[in-house]
């Protein structure tokens, strides 16, 4: 009882929450509205008037009547057919505006989400509120609700006309309406059922096929082709009994419905015939009843198939939501940095756990950076390297313990303010669909193509964009994969340097590289860290050289601290040993 | 099929018939009949409407029916072909693209053989048999009746070509707009970091307002095709109401005529609409038909042929490599160069080296999935392409890198390669392969299910239930391609060590990127770029100093650091 009553506690919520995007549309839903009640008139206002058409002018052999009674249908035809696209069109109109609004709220607000939302939700979800579940309520809200208000408004008006016609006759045409109603939910029931089987059937076969074409590798390995090829065979032979079956229904339905409103028909011949001898009914009421008859059990059918579609939607509507919903767990600070940052970062005794009864991430980090200084960070993989940059640029708060940019706690700052100040290059380097300069400026429009062909001979990449077919308006596909990884590492660079941030965070590249690319990306580093305070997660032997100190990360420690020479005197120290294991190969080899 | 049309005939003549009643009855009406003359009619209608429905019933289950029992067969033919395409084709064409070919298409061609055929057959004769009719009752109100219909099925196929043109172009932004949201989340850091949010979020409106754009086209022309339809018969009606008077005041025609035409023109519209309609769908299923016969003429070179021998001995698992070059199709860059090496029977071989240096594609080409570009490969002395390749893949226990396991039962995948295998023998298996006690941990134990419907395995888990189903074949040679990468130090010895005290007889063929693995086999391939660099034992390979010597070197010193 109290889950019915939540459940429809919920639904009104809903259409609410839905009001708000049609909202700017009101005025224009009252026009459709407007437009679909003259429809649901005019439509069987038709049959009427050529009811008058026959009895008032056919029969008596008035010509010139005839002539202005088929001038007013002609008008009446004119202005529904035009009303009708004008109303579908308005339909959309507000329909597809609304989904606009609704899509872009969905996307602004999933965007706006702190970054463990989007380590806790798979991307596919994520992608598919912002399209697949948009797509589920489109008919509901572009032509769902106003055509199911038009059909009842039909049947509301046939009902009228028909009755102010022949009250007798019309209870007899309307005698098959409880057997075609009886008839719809026995068979929808069963046709229900048997989709729901097909669906699951094409849904079954479709995988079987989905997944055999990625192992097929494997059943070819194994000598399997004989037995996969017998299990297909079964479970197509499924799929086609149960279209079936459903064929069997819908050709069982469809005629009946066609033969109920037959017997509509005989039934208004056969009384209405009788009527005409005895009453002298006229014989345009007849012809007008025929037509009725017809009509009404379209509308009739549609709202029972449209229920459905409405219930879909609304489970749509729920997930996107509970989406605008999620509140996001980023508390903004509003204190503005000055003008000149100087760059100074310091964490003081810093800890950070992903979940509050979880292990520690981070355990008392502290280090202090001056302003123009470089950092490298290193430690094996799960040493919480990454957590330091995840931190510092806010998309984790830490739990305990302080992060100071310039002497400021960076949670008093406001975000926006504080990641200005700081670029990011990642490990992937990843590139955007579109321009290489709109690859750079991230579609800054202050940065103009001069700035960035500055930057880009800085760090050595303006030959090998320029050779590029259209150079810096060069189209990137597939998230750069045209491009190497060097030179994609260098346009995230070019990136970094147009912004010109106080301070860069790196995340070295782990791949390998070749030793021309190697020199270029060195050299580009120097550029690139020139005047900036840097903390980087290092991965080359050359980067950690040039730092002006060195962190050596260990299970969520800080383990050692320190300059090169001064850790790999230290006999025992885990700098030495990782030093040895990741980076004296490396000097053998380059030097 | 002549039982169908001759079926149809029979429906449409009865269809018509009922009109002809109705005409009467009218005449009769007006002539000022009695009573029972028109339950007579009422009733004849009915039962020519029951027999009406009656046949469209039969045809439904016939037509429709048959059509599914098609595309039952050309299913089946076509996974057949599919299972029999050489890997070379899979690497060559998109998954997705394959899909499609298997799947959408055929529904296509299906729609063909059956609402295709079904709507034309029906319009022709309904058409045919009504305008017929009309001619026979009155000539003149039939052709003003037919004026606005040719009108309607040039609009409707005008339209349904339109609206698929439009339907796949907003498809295809329909996936820009996935990918622009799928782009923007994956790189979500790198966006705040930059505090690009706004123009994201700009970017990804102007791709929904492309699309709100290209629905409101197509929902314009959609809008557009019933009011058309509605318009278009009741100019019709007009016309015959119109005209009729006419004819009437010269005595040609009847009042009884007009109502009969009225139903007419209503009866006329579906066949005449969907005339439109069927057209495109005939013409999307022909594309279909075609791709679909494109599909099918693929060449399967990798199969028995007229010189193909029978074995005459059992396979021994001796292997050689005769200056065997291999370059992926679609590329350029050879991914094996000049491979010359013979491997006995029973030797164990490791190989080393650095992703992309060619290990995988050297194992790929031992049991045909691909052929060398160049060069041959000899399976017991005998060029291995004269070998039947079920009794070659039949000798082949193979652990792929990606360890690819079916949405199936746990005993069903480890029983994937043997027609018939009893429980101990499964059970049997598992145990070699080190992953029993965690199957038995699962509440349904070798019944349980993998994949979207049934549990996730972990990578360990998979890999060992893959090296599972290669070790139930007892091969006589086993090919595992870096298959204890994701299991445990620990487990990785106990796999190892059975795979030397009770494998002495097979060939073995392993790679690895952890020397610990590998590092007790007979011989050792050091692979780079595409060709072997080193070989030779362990111990000679460290003497050596070379590439072998450094990489181990630096595994040594990880697994230190892992101590501290």
């Amino acid at each position: 009882m109290t889950e019915k009553n939540s459940k429809k506690a919920v639904d009104s919520n809903l259409i609410r929450r839905l009001y708000f995007f049609i909202k700017p549309y009101r005025f224009l839903v009252l026009l459709a509205l407007a437009l679909t009640i003259s429809i649901a008139f005019l439509g069987p206002y038709r049959p009427l008037l050529i009811q008058r058409a026959i009895d008032d002018y056919v029969v008596v052999g008035d010509m010139e009547g005839l002539k202005s009674i088929i001038l007013l249908i002609t008008a009446v035809l004119l202005g529904e057919s035009l009303f009708t696209v004008a109303n579908l069109y308005l339909m959309n109109w507000i329909g597809q505006g609304t989904l606009f609004r609704i899509r872009t709220s969905v996307f602004n607000k999933i965007q706006s989400l702190h970054v463990q939302y989007f380590d806790k939700n798979p991307l596919g979800r994520l992608v598919t509120r912002t399209t697949n579940d948009i797509e589920a309520i489109d008919e509901l809200v572009s032509t769902g609700i106003v055509n199911m208000m038009g059909d009842m408004l039909r049947i509301v008006f046939i009902m009228y006309f028909m009755f102010t016609m022949d009250w007798k006759l019309t209870l007899l045409s309307l005698s098959m309406i409880p057997i075609l109603f009886w008839a719809t939910s026995v068979f929808k029931d069963k046709m229900r059922v048997t989709y729901l089987e097909v669906r699951d059937q094409v849904a079954r076969l479709n995988s079987f096929i989905q997944e055999h074409i990625n192992g097929m590798h494997i059943v070819q390995l194994f000598n399997r082709q004989k037995v996969e090829f017998n299990r297909y065979q079964g479970i197509n032979e499924d799929h086609k009994k149960a279209h079936i079956k459903t064929i069997y229904y819908f050709s069982i339905f469809w005629p009946l419905v066609e033969i109920l409103s037959t017997i509509g028909m005989a039934l208004v011949i056969w009384f209405g015939g009788a009527s005409v001898l005895i009453e002298g009914l006229s014989f345009g009421v007849l012809v007008a009843f025929i037509q009725y008859v017809r009509q009404f059990f379209q509308p009739i059918r549609d709202i029972s198939e449209k229920f459905n579609t409405l219930q879909s939607a609304m489970a749509a509507t729920e997930r996107i939501v509970s989406v605008l919903d999620t509140e996001s767990k980023m508390s903004d600070g509003n204190t503005e940095l000055p003008e000149h940052v100087k760059g100074e970062v310091e964490f003081q005794q810093v800890s950070f756990r992903y979940l509050a009864d979880g292990q520690d991430i981070l355990k008392d980090v502290s280090f202090r950076l001056n302003p123009g200084k470089m950092m490298a960070i290193v430690g094996a993989t799960g040493a919480g390297k990454t957590t330091i940059i995840n931190l510092m640029t806010r998309f984790y708060d830490n739990q305990s313990g302080t992060i100071l940019l310039d002497g400021i706690p960076i949670k008093d700052l406001s975000i926006n303010n504080l990641r200005s100040q700081i670029a990011l290059v990642l490990q992937d380097n990843a590139l955007f669909s579109g321009s290489i300069l709109n690859n750079i400026t991230l579609g800054r429009e202050d940065i103009s193509l001069e700035k960035v062909i500055e930057a880009s001979k800085l760090v050595g990449a303006h030959e090998f964009i320029s050779k590029l077919p259209n150079a810096y308006h060069h189209e990137i596909h597939e998230r750069g994969a045209s491009l190497s990884m060097g030179q994609r590492q260098l346009i995230c660079f070019i990136r970094a340097l147009v912004f010109d941030p106080k301070i860069i965070i790196l995340d070295e590249a782990t791949s390998n590289i070749d030793s021309e690319t190697e020199a270029l990306v060195t050299n580009a580093l120097q550029v690139l860290m020139k005047d900036r305070t840097s903390i980087v997660i290092a991965h080359r032997l050359s980067t950690i050289l040039h730092a002006d100190t060195i962190l050596v990360m260990h299970k969520g420690e800080v383990r050692e601290q320190g300059n090169h020479k001064e850790l790999i005197t230290k006999d025992d120290g885990l700098y030495r040993k990782l030093y040895e294991l990741q980076y004296k190969d490396e000097l053998k080899s380059t030097g | 099929m002549m039982i169908r049309f001759a079926m149809d005939e029979v429906k449409h003549v009865v269809e018509g018939a009922d009109k002809v009643n109705f005409s009467g009855y009218a005449q009769v009406l007006f002539q000022s009949s009695v009573g029972w003359d028109l339950a007579k009619y009422a009733l004849l209608l009915v039962g020519a409407i029951i027999l009406y429905g009656f046949l469209l019933f039969l045809t439904r289950q016939t037509i429709i029916v048959a059509s599914r029992y098609i595309e039952f067969d050309i299913r089946n033919e076509l996974y057949e072909h599919l299972q029999r395409l050489p890997m070379a084709y899979f690497a060559t064409h998109k998954s997705g693209d394959i899909y499609v070919r298997v799947t959408e298409d055929i529904n296509r061609v299906r729609e063909y053989f059956g609402p295709a055929f079904m709507y034309m057959v029906n319009t022709f004769t309904r058409a045919t048999i009504i305008i017929g009719m009309m001619f026979w009752v009155n000539a003149e109100l039939t052709l003003w009746a037919l004026i606005p219909l040719p009108l309607l099925s040039v609009m409707a196929y005008w339209l349904s070509g339109y609206i698929n043109r439009m339907s796949n172009e907003i498809q295809q932004q329909y996936s820009n707009l996935a990918g622009r949201a799928q782009e923007s989340f994956s790189s979500i850091r790198l966006i705040k970091a930059y505090v690009r949010e706004l123009f994201e979020e700009k970017r990804f409106a102007d791709e929904a307002e492309i699309y709100r754009k290209k629905k409101m086209i197509l929902s314009a022309v959609e809008a557009m095709f019933f009011p058309m339809l509605n318009l278009l018969i009741g100019i019709s009606v007009i016309l015959v109401v119109w005209k009729g008077a006419e004819n009437i005041q010269s005595g040609t025609a009847t009042i009884g005529n007009i109502a009969e035409f009225i139903i007419y023109v209503a009866y006329l519209t579906w066949p005449v609409a969907s005339l439109g309609y069927t057209l495109n769908m005939i013409q999307r299923s022909a594309a279909s038909n075609k791709r679909i016969q494109e599909f099918l003429r693929e060449t399967t070179d990798i199969a028995d042929n007229e010189q193909t021998q029978a074995l005459k001995s059992p396979i021994k698992g001796k292997i050689e490599f005769k200056n065997v070059s291999f370059t992926y199709p679609n590329t350029e860059v050879a991914a094996l160069e000049n491979l010359n090496f013979v491997i006995e029977p029973g030797e164990k071989i490791g190989i080393v080296g650095k992703t992309g240096s060619g290990k995988t594609s050297l194992v790929q080409l031992i049991p045909r999935l691909f052929e060398p570009t160049s060069g041959e490969i000899l399976v017991d002395d005998i060029p291995y392409k004269r070998l039947p390749i079920n009794e070659l893949r039949k000798s082949i226990g193979f652990v792929p890198q990606e360890n690819f396991l079916f949405s199936d039962t746990i005993k069903e995948n480890i029983a994937f390669g043997v027609e018939q295998a009893d429980f101990t023998e499964i059970e049997l298996a598992a145990k070699k392969a080190q992953v029993l006690e965690n199957i038995l941990e699962f509440d349904k134990k070798f019944e349980t299910i993998l994949g979207e419907r049934g549990i996730t395995l972990s990578g360990g888990q998979k890999q060992r239930t893959s090296i599972a189903r290669a070790l139930i074949k007892k091969p006589c040679i086993l090919v595992f391609d870096d298959s204890l990468s994701a299991v445990d130090t620990k487990t990785e010895d106990e796999i190892l060590s059975y795979l030397k005290n009770e494998l002495t007889e097979k060939t073995t063929l392993m790679i690895s990127h952890r020397i610990s693995t590998i590092q007790d086999c007979d011989r050792i391939f050091v692979m780079d770029n595409g060709s072997i660099v080193e070989t030779g034992t362990h111990e000679e390979l460290l003497t050596r100093k070379g590439v072998y010597f450094r990489i181990y070197s630096k595994q040594i010193l990880e697994k230190e650091l892992l101590t501290i």
